[in-house]
């Protein structure tokens, strides 16, 4: 499609100032010389009609979860409810500032307090911090709080286990904490191989970063042992939360030994994923742990009935971020637990489980599952037996999205060994049984193509807005601004129909 | 899924090869290693002069979705590198055994040429 | 439940076409011991009207703040953000969906962040743009790591005029790494040039510095940037009021090797302090280094432009512990906004809106030094945040502007301890300011 800069026209514009622009004062009078730009930065000249028009243009290409089943594996896509968007639109949050007296805020500092407390009965935790934006970000906290808890015990430790399963963000964030990454193997069961563990777990490893269920979608069921295993040597146990979604009112990783969690909130706690966030990475602790949060806390004080901000203390990690937290995201959080109440919680993990073990138990006929056994929220299986076909996983994907579905999860996880063949599917609660036999039916008949018509597939997708695209070409020419496309015009040489469409 | 091999290399269970002429040692990645990867977008320049162990890491290659550590098959000192495949990474994929080599290498110990495959032996490692 | 379709009935039924007689049979796994003993303690569902009425009655709890003028800014800048950005960003094709691993179904997603990446390059006069990083602080940390990585050295210039929390989280994200911090400090409300000459070594990796500082001080980065490529240093500007950039001179101009810029002036409503939006900008030497994700541009196999997700084995999926960052989920819909804002507010629209942001601000202070009751803390060319000493009492004045519906400015003390900043505020205005309400804030502070 058109560029915006491609619709631009001198003299058009898209905004309105006030009358008032304040004429008498000179820029000399404001602004240093050397400071001034000497030209205005070139943007776009577009009228508002045509902005409007341009990204309603722009969102059609894209298929969002309203559209229908989105099925990533460990990426939670459940129903985003409007009511809560609508919520977080108040005007009284949407534009309060974040160093407004705290009188002024005590809507936003309850809300930030009672979800506190309600995370903590829901995960077994004893305090959470809302400030991480992210997964990522939290287990970046939660590693530097566990090296904080160490260094401060005068027992710096320098290895940090992570299974071959866990998502790249594990090992990525132990590193970013100067943590030395250790692998753990699975077992041949695709959980955590306890012998290797009891081997590897030793004075000078912090602890273990597990996701439970893990990766593939198992829950691990030697939790009890990883964890004994664990503490023995002093260690602390993370919990990756990613895949809460199969635990909610089952099991509380506070209750099986877990130290620190984070949880993702645009995950499990229906906040949107907004094309790749924002969304927020909660960190919750255990008493131990407590001291060391980011700073500051949202504390109540009963006598004057006041909420605010406390600082966390000296032995805190700091701060991550500027500022408090992802407070709208928060706000929707909050809304979805007490619309769902602890009923709802236990049927969103109990449909989700049924739902994925619905799916494998009808897809295990056409797609090896990973493993021969109940999966958690989520199944995975593999496209292997379309290898001699000619029919890579991708090419199975790829053909989804010409029945009108996103496809699951591919090559994730990348453990061996079935790292080339991974198909992983999160059905989530918010699907119907309807939409289940609908995909099913699709991923049976795409296994009829593999067979009689592999070519189909191999240049699959045929019907999306646009077709398969060559990733190296664009590592190769890293066209990564419309200026750089301007410098290379002449050797692109796009035709209109390359475009506009 | 591509295994092709030449006879009269060297190679490693990481996938490299090693040609031997004289004290010269040539290194590149194999057929598999090449196929594995996918469209090979990358690659970091070896630098002059280097002085490398026996699997230490030569240079890493970068494709579209993947990232490899090229290991150096047989301690030496680094003193040419490539730079058709800086240039152009794809190289390895159309020719991973000769025009897509990656360095060149003044071997330290022929000894160590003990603790490699044959063609044939790698041919059976990487086969399906 | 509304938001979960399937009834009992049918999971029985699938159940059944499982081959278990009950639920408890997919999780026997899960020892029994380590189970819930009895529900969540947590209030019961509520109704989609009851949880409107109660989360209503929370925000009364908060001040009216749509009615208030914030006279404090310190990162987080109000504007007014046009109804038609907040419109298109309800699309659900925009809000709901994942991140773009599949180009084919997301190019509305991918092209807008090119087209935003296209905007900041162009601002910034930087050629590389990673569009999101989570916030200001935590690409400034991310900015101080790379530079770390490039330079493989370990020490680091600061200056104290960055934003306290991103010093803060400056500091966390550095613990582990333990480089050596070297504070720079101010002289008259700019960086002290004397003190970063003499700061200035070949061991050191990058010199941050924010612009407008904290105290609102445009820094001269020309002349910084001098002193700091003298030595092999690289140069990391900060900037926290995007908005400036509307008018003053790019980054790029004067010598930044690398910017971390706070973009929630782009588009992005306060929300008591998140989310927000951060880019980093770059020379394209060194993107490889880079954290996050970018987007490119390239051709399907029909021949059509398309944007795709680019230059991944930087990023934590293929690369995992040797990623340059662990960041995965960003602030994407954040970018989107900022790219439909650029796109309303245009060439013309950020540069007379950049503009009227500084006048209103210089008109503010000349106002209140007329008064009689407030004195310049320092002398040094601002943007739109100043320091004024006040002859009065700062608790009290500030009451004073609440009640008066103002969000009062920010009490310096609260970050810096210095005695002569006892007493002083830090005055922010935008153009959510008009003269009446300029006029009326001088007037409540004049009496």
């Amino acid at each position: 499609m058109k560029l915006i800069f491609e619709k631009s026209i001198k003299g058009r514009d898209g905004y309105s100032l006030p009358q008032d622009l304040f004429n008498e004062i000179k820029i000399e009078e404001c602004l240093p010389e050397y400071a001034i730009s000497k030209d205005k930065k070139l943007l776009s000249e577009i009228s508002e009609v045509d902005v409007v028009r341009h990204f309603t243009k722009l969102s059609k290409l894209n298929y969002g979860l309203d559209d229908g089943f989105y099925p990533l594996g460990s990426c939670t896509m459940k129903y985003n409810p409007k009511i809560n968007e609508k919520l977080a639109s108040l005007s009284n949050f949407v534009y309060a500032h974040p160093l407004a007296p705290e009188e002024t805020v005590q809507g936003c500092l309850e809300i930030v307090y009672n979800l506190n407390k309600l995370l903590c009965e829901i995960t077994g935790m004893d305090e959470y911090t809302m400030a991480p934006a992210a997964g990522a970000h939290g287990e970046l906290t939660g590693n530097l709080i566990m090296r904080k808890y160490f260094v401060d015990r005068g027992d710096l430790r320098h290895k940090m286990l992570i299974p071959d399963s866990a998502h790249g963000t594990n090992p990525a964030s132990a590193a970013m904490c100067g943590f030395q990454v250790v692998e753990v193997k699975s077992n041949e069961k695709g959980t955590v191989d306890l012998k290797i563990l009891a081997e590897l777990m030793d004075e000078d490893t912090v602890g273990l970063m597990l996701t439970n269920p893990n990766t593939v979608g198992l829950f691990d069921e030697g939790i009890e042992e990883i964890e004994k295993i664990v503490h023995d040597k002093g260690g602390l146990l993370y919990y990756d939360g990613a895949n809460l979604n199969a635990s909610l009112g089952i099991i509380k990783p506070g209750d099986a030994g877990f130290d620190v969690v984070h949880l993702n909130l645009h995950k499990t706690f229906s906040t949107p994923h907004g094309g790749g966030g924002p969304g927020a990475g909660v960190i919750g602790v255990k008493k131990d742990l407590i001291p060391y949060l980011p700073t500051p806390n949202v504390a109540f004080d009963p006598e004057r009935k006041k909420y605010y901000l406390l600082d966390a203390g000296e032995k805190s990690i700091g701060m991550v971020r500027a500022f408090w937290s992802n407070f709208s995201v928060l706000l929707k959080t909050y809304a979805w637990i007490l619309s769902m109440g602890p009923d709802g919680l236990f049927n969103a993990s109990e449909t989700s489980i049924i739902n994925a073990n619905y799916v494998l138990a009808k897809l295990k006929k056409y797609y090896k599952p990973a493993y021969d056994r109940y999966c958690g929220h989520e199944c995975t299986v593999t496209g292997r037996e379309y290898k001699k076909y000619g029919v890579k996983t991708l090419d199975i994907a790829k053909r989804i999205m010409d029945y009108g579905m996103h496809p699951p999860t591919i090559y994730f996880p990348h453990f061996e060994p079935y790292a080339e063949e991974t198909i992983m599917v999160e059905p989530t609660e918010s699907e119907s049984k309807e939409m289940l036999d609908k995909f099913v039916d699709i991923m049976i008949k795409i296994s009829d193509e593999a067979k009689t018509n592999p070519e189909l597939l191999t240049t699959a997708p045929h019907n999306t807005p646009i077709r398969r695209t060559n990733d190296a070409l664009a590592v190769k020419r890293a066209i990564l601004t419309y200026d750089d496309e301007l410098k290379l015009k002449d050797e692109l040489n796009y035709q209109e129909k390359d475009i506009n469409f | 899924m591509s295994n092709k091999v030449i006879e009269n290399l060297y190679y490693t269970k990481s996938d490299e090869w090693l040609k031997v002429e004289n004290d010269i040692g040539t290194i590149g990645i194999t057929d598999y290693a090449q196929d594995q990867l996918g469209d090979i977008v990358y690659l970091e320049k070896v630098e002059k002069g280097k002085k490398l162990k026996q699997g230490e890491t030569l240079t890493t290659i970068e494709s579209v979705k993947a990232v490899s550590d090229v290991k150096t098959p047989i301690a030496g000192e680094a003193i040419e590198a490539n730079t058709k495949v800086i240039e152009d990474a794809s190289i390895i994929n159309q020719d991973p055994y000769k025009e897509g080599w990656i360095a060149k290498i003044k071997i330290e110990n022929k000894d160590e040429l003990k603790n490699m495959m044959s063609a044939q032996e790698y041919s059976e490692y990487r086969k399906e | 439940m509304r938001y979960i379709p399937n009834t009992e009935e049918q999971k029985k039924e699938m159940l059944k076409e499982i081959g278990v007689s009950s639920f408890e049979e997919l999780i026997k796994i899960i020892p029994q011991g380590l189970r819930l003993k009895k529900r969540l303690n947590i209030p019961e569902a509520m109704s989609e009207s009851e949880l409107e009425d109660k989360i209503q009655h929370i925000a009364q709890k908060n001040s009216n703040f749509f009615l208030m003028k914030p006279l404090v800014g310190a990162g987080a800048y109000r504007h007014y953000i046009p109804e038609a950005e907040k419109f298109l960003l309800q699309r659900e094709e925009f809000w709901t969906c994942y991140t773009p691993y599949q180009p084919e179904l997301s190019q509305g997603t991918l092209q807008s962040i090119f087209e935003y990446q296209s905007y900041i390059s162009r601002l910034t006069k930087m050629e590389v743009i990673i569009p999101s990083i989570y916030d200001g602080a935590s690409a400034t940390a991310e900015a101080a790591l790379m530079s770390l990585r490039l330079t493989h050295k370990n020490k680091i210039i600061v200056s104290n005029l960055l934003h306290p929390h991103y010093r803060e989280t400056l500091k966390t994200y550095l613990a582990p790494h333990e480089p050596e911090i070297i504070d720079l400090p101010y002289n008259d409300g700019l960086v002290d040039i004397k003190k970063l000459k003499a700061l200035i070594d070949e061991d050191v990796a990058a010199v941050i510095i924010q612009s407008p500082n904290f105290f609102g001080g445009i820094e001269n980065m020309a002349e910084i940037s001098e002193i700091v490529h003298s030595k092999s240093v690289l140069l990391i500007n900060v900037i926290v009021e995007s908005m400036s950039l509307g008018i003053l001179k790019a980054p790029g101009e004067m010598g930044a090797d690398i910017v971390a810029g706070n973009a929630q002036s782009f588009g992005m409503d306060l929300n008591y302090g998140g989310p927000y939006n951060a880019y980093l900008a770059t020379k394209k030497q060194y993107i490889r280094q880079l954290p996050g994700r970018i987007i490119g541009e390239t051709v399907d196999v029909d021949g059509k432009r398309v944007f795709v997700m680019t230059m991944r084995a930087r990023e934590q999926d293929i690369r995992r512990e040797k990623a340059t960052s662990n960041i995965c989920t960003n602030h994407n819909l954040n970018v989107i906004a900022a790219n439909i804002y650029l796109s309303l507010m245009g060439t013309e629209g950020l540069y007379q809106l950049s503009f009227l942001n500084t006048k209103s601000a210089h008109y503010l202070e000349k106002l209140l030094l007329k008064s009689g009751k407030f004195e310049k803390a320092f002398n040094y060319p601002f943007y739109n945040e100043f320091l004024l000493k006040s002859k009065e009492n700062i608790s009290t004045i500030n009451k004073k502007l609440l009640e008066n519906n103002f969000i009062p400015p920010l009490k310096i003390c609260e970050f810096y301890q210095a005695d002569n900043l006892k007493n002083v505020l830090l005055f922010a205005v935008t153009e959510t300011l008009n003269r009446d309400d300029l006029n009326k804030a001088a007037k409540i502070l004049s009496e």
